[in-house]
């Protein structure tokens, strides 16, 4: 089991409660975004590209707490920007516990060993560290070598003291399937609860425009990863949303399942897309056209997007909705190998570092 | 012809435009309405000039579009404040694009080939820093 029994009955209550309440739409996870200041400078992010004025803007812890009592979502992601960074974070998530909420703290955990001390274990709160794959990936990906070593020694050192630690992987093109396997491995070997992973969004506003994934190659990607998995791999995530990027599954997206609130408001219509902000949690829900969004509405923005925060909340309501749901979840979970010989690894394109590596080791 | 998202391999990226240092004079309601919508998605601050000829510099994080330009309204973080202020388009006289963008010249294609270039000189620990914010 991926995640605590307390945190599943949680979710799994939460959610049977809004169907009885015969509410269409509701939050799952609240992505809490307390700034966008951040101590790596990612080519594939768009959630930086801001002037320094508002990047030296924060939520106070105060705002945190009204936004998660607003939109009462059981789960909340912090991501940012680099959480750590924010001189009142061990404020903002012992706040957060004290509420019941089960607290995703994202990080790149540069700063994590050093502000471990900060933060006490609960089973409410994990550390979901920002991996994009194995060192060289990793470091090419987040534009920073020695960023691998620096996170794997805080994820071995949280787990050590009795922290909840997961793993959250974002893939662009140019992943080599075969690397991410063993990734997955050396993952699983340092202790950590879990693994998330996600296709990256083509963010209108990120550096980089050239290297996000279609869904074609998306599915393609997933499908050679995900097939023929070891027994070892945890992945704290809904199995169904996983087969959804593998190609196995369709979902229409659900973009108020994991509404965003930072320094600008409640976000619309998205966490992905930044099409307004609203003042207010019920001014968010009520005042977005909702038609407009997803792929399936035809809407450029959301052609290509397969990413968890449109459709891991689809998944989840999948299963809640039926009994056929609740059974694929069960199937999903207790005979997840996916066995498939006809999985296929196509090469991936040689990272430039290794390449250099190479030519260093052969003297050219 | 329209792209089936389906058989994408690889997904289109925006194109975003050369704005910095730009400036419009927003001489009819088209141009108007598009000038604003540029600001909204350009990833530094403006500067906006009101009929009264008063001026604010900052981000624009957000505009509210209605059918006519009094009820349409952006909104905006001024540089060195946490306020947001509104302002209706009614009331804009002019537009320039005074601020940096901030995610200009950092492609994917720019950090390869800075590390290139570091790793030829036989640096090691190459990294892209965050730009200073003071």
């Amino acid at each position: 089991m991926p995640v605590p029994v307390s945190q599943a009955w949680t979710v799994a209550t939460y959610v049977l409660k809004q169907k009885l309440a015969g509410r269409k739409r509701y939050p799952l996870v609240l992505m809490l975004e307390p700034l966008f200041r951040c101590n790596l400078a990612c080519a594939g992010c768009g959630k930086i590209q801001y002037p320094a004025h508002i990047l030296k803007q924060e939520l106070t812890p105060e705002e945190c707490f009204a936004a998660a009592e607003e939109c009462g979502a059981p789960t909340i992601a912090i991501p940012g920007g680099e959480p750590l960074l924010h001189p009142r974070m061990h404020e903002i998530v012992a706040g957060l516990v004290e509420r019941k909420k089960y607290v995703y703290m994202c990080t790149n955990a540069l700063l994590l060993k050093e502000k471990l001390h900060l933060f006490k274990p609960s089973k409410y709160l994990s550390f979901s560290v920002h991996m994009d794959g194995q060192r060289e990936h990793h470091d090419f990906a987040v534009c920073k070598e020695g960023g691998y070593d620096i996170a794997l020694e805080a994820i071995r050192e949280a787990v050590a003291k009795g922290f909840r630690v997961t793993t959250n992987t974002t893939l662009f093109d140019g992943a080599d399937p075969d690397s991410v396997r063993a990734f997955f491995d050396e993952m699983m070997e340092t202790g950590v609860e879990g693994m998330m992973l996600s296709p990256g969004y083509s963010y209108d506003k990120a550096p980089d425009q050239k290297h996000f994934l279609g869904r074609a190659r998306t599915r393609s990607l997933f499908n050679a990863i995900l097939s023929n998995r070891k027994p070892h791999w945890q992945f704290n995530m809904s199995p169904l949303f996983l087969e959804f990027l593998m190609g196995k599954r369709s979902f229409t997206c659900t973009p108020w399942g994991m509404p965003t609130y930072n320094v600008f408001g409640w976000q619309k219509p998205c966490y992905l897309l930044q099409d307004g902000y609203a003042e207010s949690f019920a001014e968010l829900m009520e005042s977005v056209e909702w038609s407009k969004y997803g792929t399936e509405s035809g809407n450029p923005k959301c052609a290509n997007c397969m990413v968890h925060s449109g459709y891991e909340a689809s998944a989840v309501d999948y299963t809640f909705s039926s009994l056929k749901g609740l059974m694929a979840t069960a199937k999903a979970m207790f005979r997840s190998e996916y066995k498939d010989p006809n999985a296929v690894h196509r090469p991936a394109p040689q990272l430039v570092q290794i390449e250099s590596k190479a030519k260093d080791e052969v003297g050219v | 012809m329209s792209l089936n998202p389906d058989e994408l391999e690889l997904a289109p990226g925006f194109e975003h435009e050369n704005l910095q240092g730009q400036a419009f004079a927003l001489a009819t309601e088209d141009e108007l309405r598009d000038a604003l919508e540029k600001a909204f998605d350009y990833r530094g601050d403006v500067t906006i000039t009101r009929k009264s000829g008063a001026t604010i510099e900052g981000y624009v994080f957000d505009r509210r579009i209605a059918p006519t330009l009094a009820a349409s309204e952006i909104r905006i973080i001024p540089r060195g404040e946490r306020k947001k202020e509104t302002i209706s388009f009614a009331d804009i006289a002019a537009l320039a694009f005074t601020g940096r963008d901030t995610a200009a010249g950092k492609s994917w294609e720019a950090w390869v080939k800075k590390y290139n270039e570091k790793k030829a000189a036989g640096e090691t620990n190459i990294e892209l820093k965050p730009e200073a914010l003071d």
